[in-house]
């Protein structure tokens, strides 16, 4: 993979990141809160994009969204899939739930 | 809270029909909305087709206790406070908007039955607005649990860390595997 396509990818992912927040954000406001991770303030940031400023934002070479998943979280998760225990789903959202959302600085 | 005016009203019969939808019973729609019982109990039977089902509504702690029942009643309890502390809803927007995510998160990726009713999803934050339970941290995964208020849960270790020996092997888990195999 060359340069080139690296940053095509990661343009790719930022503009179908930000169309599809702005798509829950705008179907279900606490839902996409809770789904997204991030506070009401940046929410409200989101939802008044235009599409001209969508796709300017999105031509970065950057990745606007964050890993969420820390450390603890992700070994839980491989550690409950590899038992193949059920509930492991329902354990990742309730440990998620009490994360902190991400902030407007 | 008046209705007396039509966008009120509207507004009310808006979550009458969400929670009626959801499965709420009638005691929790007149609790809930200030609509009148004949409406209600109008609007009950053409949504569900049926008169609502009449009797005690399920008032227990110690339901919320066993193991199944615990770990959604937490998931629900969780996704609720998020809510309220993230995104500024309360009461029964706050019930209606955690327990689509409740049951899109059952749904969705257990394929697994809702545990938790509205009815007494709703019943729970009434018992954590009386103090009777509260949400009790594990100490291993660090994940937040419906715990009793009363007891000592100093070393607190949740259903899913420790699950008892027996957990999840019900007459019904056992059928459907079988289904599977066959």
């Amino acid at each position: 993979m060359n340069t080139m396509q690296l940053q095509e990818g990661i343009r790719d992912i930022n503009l179908t990141y930000l169309m599809l927040a702005q798509q829950m954000i705008k179907n279900d406001r606490p839902a996409a809160i809770f789904r997204l991770g991030i506070s009401g303030d940046l929410v409200d940031v989101i939802d008044n994009l235009t599409p001209s400023q969508i796709i300017k934002m999105a031509a970065s070479n950057m990745l606007l969204c964050r890993f969420r998943f820390d450390e603890n979280l992700l070994l839980n998760l491989v550690d409950d899939f590899s038992r193949n225990r059920k509930m492991s789903q329902a354990h990742a959202a309730i440990l998620m739930s009490a994360h902190p959302v991400e902030e407007l600085a | 809270m008046s209705i007396k005016t039509v966008v009120g009203e509207a507004q009310q019969v808006g979550i009458a029909i969400d929670l009626i939808e959801m499965g709420a019973r009638m005691q929790m729609l007149q609790e809930e909305t200030t609509l009148s019982r004949e409406r209600l109990l109008r609007l009950y039977k053409e949504i569900r087709g049926e008169s609502p089902s009449k009797g005690m509504l399920p008032y227990s702690t110690d339901w919320f206790m066993s193991w199944q029942p615990n770990i959604h009643a937490s998931l629900f309890m969780d996704i609720y406070q998020f809510l309220v502390k993230n995104a500024g809803v309360e009461g029964v927007h706050a019930l209606i908007s955690a327990y689509r995510l409740y049951l899109d998160e059952v749904q969705g990726i257990e394929n697994d039955e809702p545990v938790l009713s509205i009815t007494r999803a709703w019943f729970m934050i009434r018992f954590f607005k009386a103090g009777m339970l509260r949400l009790e941290p594990c100490i291993e995964c660090g994940g937040h649990f419906v715990a009793h208020s009363g007891d000592l849960n100093e070393n607190y270790v949740c259903g899913i860390c420790h699950p008892p020996s027996r957990a999840g092997k019900t007459k019904a888990a056992r059928l459907s595997a079988t289904a599977q195999l066959a």
